[in-house]
């Protein structure tokens, strides 16, 4: 008996197959990826149409996938490329290199800016909208090589090396560009003073100190 | 009148900040490998000793691991059953209109 075959020629029961295989990368990996896209895009419509990129490009190479790599590395690596693809479509922005010297301390009072979480533990500071919104906005106000390295490093927890096999550098590159995005959030959270001054434990904290004070 | 070198108690005062900007300004270049536990035990010494002298630094290094401890906990929403599912089937219409 001939086998069915679909529209674009493939036996149907390779291509039932494959539907298959793909609905469990799917089902495993979109909240992952859908994770990461947040934390990439920073809203979640954005977010949506970056696993949608991800998944479609993923679904169109999945049969050269020869598992050489983890899945998840494979899918954060189309994921990237996606990300990378769309903001230089949406925006047409030079990519900005971060210089190490733009965030380095030149003066006392600099150096001491503090990251306004006042006492509150970084959980408890999270749980303020002011401080995630200026997180959020930090980390949408880097460029996107150092925003991608960040997320993946810091927010995904993969490691330097994993990092430098998906966006194609180094370990020695990717901790360089860790580094200036590290500093670049840390400047912008410290110099938006966020207030989260109705938080009890904070409030507590903040009355027994002067302005300028920081916590010890 | 200028402070003494030692406290009412006896205890040492703090030392004063006298090293020069620039070994600040080395130190803060390697903090996000020292943070992540990356450097060879004589540098992490080298560090953690100009850390006890220069409060400075260390207020510095106090904001930038916060700063990573934020990313670290950052939370994010979950995706909705809907969404999954209508995420699903656009993926698979684009595919098969290819």
């Amino acid at each position: 008996m001939a086998t069915a075959r679909r529209h674009d020629g493939a036996p149907k029961d390779t291509a039932d197959h494959s539907l298959r295989a793909f609905d469990r990368l799917y089902r495993e990996h979109v909240d992952r990826m859908f994770r990461l896209a947040q934390r990439l895009c920073g809203h979640a419509d954005d977010a949506r149409d970056l696993v949608q990129e991800t998944f479609l490009n993923a679904y169109r190479s999945f049969n050269q996938f020869r598992g050489d790599a983890q899945v998840s590395t494979w899918l954060y690596t189309i994921a990237s490329r996606a990300c990378l693809r769309m903001r230089r479509k949406r925006k047409g922005e030079p990519a900005r290199e971060l210089s190490l010297d733009e965030f380095i301390p030149t003066s006392e009072g600099e150096l001491r800016l503090q990251i306004p979480i006042q006492g509150l533990s970084p959980e408890e500071a999270l749980e303020k909208k002011q401080l995630k919104r200026a997180l959020n906005a930090a980390i949408q106000k880097l460029p996107p090589k150092y925003r991608l390295v960040l997320v993946l490093r810091d927010m995904e927890g993969l490691s330097a090396k994993e990092v430098g096999d998906i966006v194609g550098l180094n370990e020695r590159a990717v901790k360089s560009r860790l580094h200036r995005a590290r500093l670049f959030v840390r400047k912008e959270l410290s110099a938006r003073g966020v207030p989260v001054e109705d938080h009890p434990k904070s409030s507590a904290a903040s009355r027994s100190r002067g302005p300028g004070e920081v916590p010890a | 009148m200028a402070k003494s070198a030692q406290t009412r108690r006896g205890r040492p005062a703090r030392r004063p900040h006298r090293h020069s900007k620039s070994h600040c300004l080395k130190i803060l270049r390697r903090l996000s490998e020292f943070l992540d536990d990356e450097l060879p035990g004589t540098l992490c010494r080298e560090i953690r000793k100009h850390l006890g002298a220069c409060p400075r630094c260390e207020v510095f290094l106090t904001s930038l691991r916060q700063t990573i401890t934020l990313c670290r906990q950052s939370p994010t929403r979950p995706l909705s059953a809907a969404a999954r599912t209508s995420l699903r089937r656009k993926i698979l219409q684009l595919t098969s209109a290819h």
